[in-house]
């Protein structure tokens, strides 16, 4: 309320004292013209009111009327033999209704689009350039957003990114010809990128889940990880190798393992283990060993 | 222990504080825990440099354990000297599968090669990257451990980080590293700072950067502080601009920290008032250099106050875009620098 408290309480309260105290003492004509000038005033609120309220009335309908557009639009795309509905009159406002309804339906499927994990694409600097976002995520969770700024004149460039550089991006621009084919390059960087967040995400839950398992060595692309296991009956230790070289890929292509026992890595047991770890992602896997009582 | 390993340890101690100093200590291992107990950290340096000395002498260390330590307490404490970058060109098909035996052994036996005798200490570090500690001499004398080389790099990115390189060294150490990481050259980064760690996250984009998108991330919204309902901005909306325009050129959040930025002018001299300068045939060459202990923070508080215009000016942007601290403008736009810097020792 910025006008009450512009004016403030007591200055309100002394208002009105001052209203009281002249209506004892005004005398009749007074009285009647102020009451006069009351009614005109609350009479053009009724019709302010009266008129906001058409106003009102109005939207309501034709917001009504685009949904009823709407329904039949999206109807429309999912059957496509039905007849188009009959409209009143195919004037010009009922055809703006009609694109009003596209535009909101258009609207509403980029929105599902970017909820999904689709790519999106925004224009700027006057349509010289467009960004586009790529989303990656793992096992259901969403994880970094990555961008290029793409320039469109005279050719096809990247010009601005926020991709590590162990991605190779420029390679993957130049095999997957961005100028003709910017789907196909932006699928595999897609690729490339998930499967990175994938096998990052894998590691850091590894980590933090089996603090029993030293991880001894990883580089920046998690394209290659070295844990020690440690077994719980002949209290020796097994060096696990696993070497993701597909980087399009979350899961591992090698598993090695390495122990003083030389028996070991050919025991039925760890041959089923060499197997799990290159089906299951890492930090199940070791649950399952951890289960079986193989590792502790 | 013989007299040279002794002066090593008397600078390793001198140099390093007292608190750091326990804390490499204990990183280092090598004392046992009743030597470590003794080590009082409220003495006076002299007296704990004699304290270490006699503990080293009882455990029988050598050189190679004190610079062993002094390679620990580098690691811990990175942001100390000047750091240079170098990228690795045209990689070899087998560049993104080189694994860290490989690349160690290869790099040890390439420098052997090179220069002999030289003493490499090689180290991977938790945080993925490889740290090389490198003792240079030559066929007159041994190597020097006073002024080691110190070099950083991750495997699977074209960069290297290097301190104290001279340039009679260089080019042995370009070849070791270009053979061992399976690349075919090296080129100076132009990116030059105390801090390793902010010249590592400038060139890794560990940075925030802002882009335009059409939806917000649901959770990623600014928490606007509640200003006073009574009070309006008049500029607020060309204010909101600005700070967009500066987040984008220098991004948001935290930035790496850079210390300067130099501009090397070789253009021609332009300014109407003065005719004899721009009657001038050859260019105007001029040195321009921003300083501060956050550069890249106080550039982009200059663009959204509104002191730099905004659109920001790509000279400016270039820094975090293109990952460098160092540019030569000439008349045709600004390129790669002609000549390479000296890094000095």
């Amino acid at each position: 309320m910025a006008g009450a408290s512009a004016t403030g309480v007591l200055s309100q309260l002394s208002q009105l004292e001052v209203e009281a105290r002249s209506r004892k003492t005004q005398p009749q004509q007074q009285q009647q013209q102020q009451q006069q000038s009351r009614v005109k005033e609350l009479k053009a609120k009724v019709e302010a009111l009266r008129a906001q309220r058409d106003q009102l009335k109005a939207e309501i309908e034709t917001h009504k009327h685009l949904q009823k557009l709407r329904e039949s639009l999206d109807k429309q795309s999912t059957h496509e033999e039905e007849e188009e509905e009959e409209m009143e009159q195919d004037s010009e406002h009922s055809q703006l209704l009609r694109l009003m309804a596209r535009h909101t339906q258009l609207d509403d499927l980029l929105y599902a689009h970017h909820i999904i994990g689709g790519y999106n694409v925004t224009k700027t600097r006057q349509g010289k350039g467009v960004y586009v976002s790529l989303a990656t995520a793992y096992d259901g969770v969403f994880l970094e957003t990555y961008n290029l700024e793409i320039d469109l004149k005279p050719t096809l460039r990247i010009s601005r990114h926020n991709v590590p550089p162990f991605i190779p991006l420029n390679s993957l621009a130049e095999q997957n010809n961005l100028q003709t084919n910017i789907r196909t390059f932006l699928d595999t960087l897609s690729q490339h990128l998930n499967a990175f967040a994938g096998r990052k995400q894998q590691l850091e839950l590894l980590k933090e889940l089996h603090k029993s398992v030293e991880v001894m060595e990883s580089n920046v692309l998690c394209s290659i990880l070295v844990l020690l296991f440690n077994l719980p009956k002949e209290k020796t230790a097994v060096l696990c190798t696993l070497d993701y070289t597909d980087h399009t890929r979350s899961l591992p292509t090698r598993v090695h393992f390495e122990s003083e026992d030389k028996k070991l890595p050919d025991s039925p047991e760890w041959k089923k283990n060499c197997s799990l770890l290159k089906e299951t992602p890492v930090h199940k896997a070791l649950i399952t060993m951890k289960k079986m009582g193989n590792i502790v | 222990m013989d007299d040279s390993s002794k002066r090593l340890l008397q600078r390793l101690v001198r140099r390093i504080p007292a608190q750091t100093l326990r804390t490499t200590l204990e990183k280092w291992g090598r004392l046992t825990a009743a030597q470590q107990r003794s080590m009082d950290f409220t003495e006076p340096k002299w007296a704990l440099t004699e304290k270490l000395l006699a503990i080293c002498e009882e455990n029988g260390f050598t050189a190679k354990h004190i610079t062993e330590l002094e390679m620990t307490n580098v690691i811990d404490n990175p942001n100390q000297g000047m750091w240079y970058a170098f990228q690795l060109m045209d990689p070899e098909d087998d560049a993104n599968s080189v694994e860290l035996t490989q690349f160690k052994e290869q790099f040890k036996s390439h420098l052997r090669e090179l220069v002999r005798p030289v003493s490499v200490k090689i180290k991977k570090h938790t945080d993925e990257a490889v740290w090389i500690r490198i003792a240079w001499g030559d066929s007159f004398s041994r190597p020097n451990h006073l002024k080691p080389t110190y070099v950083v790099h991750h495997l699977q990115t074209p960069y290297v980080f290097v301190t104290s390189l001279t340039s009679k060294q260089k080019p042995l150490l370009s070849q070791a590293l270009v053979l061992s990481a399976r690349y075919r050259a090296i080129k100076d980064a132009n990116l030059s700072g105390r801090k390793l760690t902010a010249i590592r996250d400038l060139l890794m984009r560990k940075y925030q950067q802002v882009f335009p998108t059409m939806y917000p991330s649901p959770l990623g919204e600014r928490n606007q502080v509640d200003s006073n309902p009574h009070i309006e901005k008049e500029q607020a909306e060309p204010a909101a601009n600005r700070l967009q325009m500066a987040c984008e050129a220098f991004g948001d959040g935290t930035l790496p920290q850079l210390q300067s930025v130099v501009y090397k002018l070789e253009t021609k001299f332009r300014d109407h008032t003065n005719k004899t300068m721009t009657e001038r045939e050859e260019s105007f060459s001029c040195v321009v250099k921003f300083a501060s202990t956050n550069l890249l923070e106080s550039l982009r508080h200059c663009a959204s106050s509104g002191i730099a215009s905004t659109p920001v000016t790509p000279l400016l942007s270039s820094i975090l875009q293109k990952g460098r601290n160092y540019f030569v403008i000439t008349d045709n736009g600004s390129g790669p620098s002609t000549q390479t810097r000296q890094p000095q020792n």
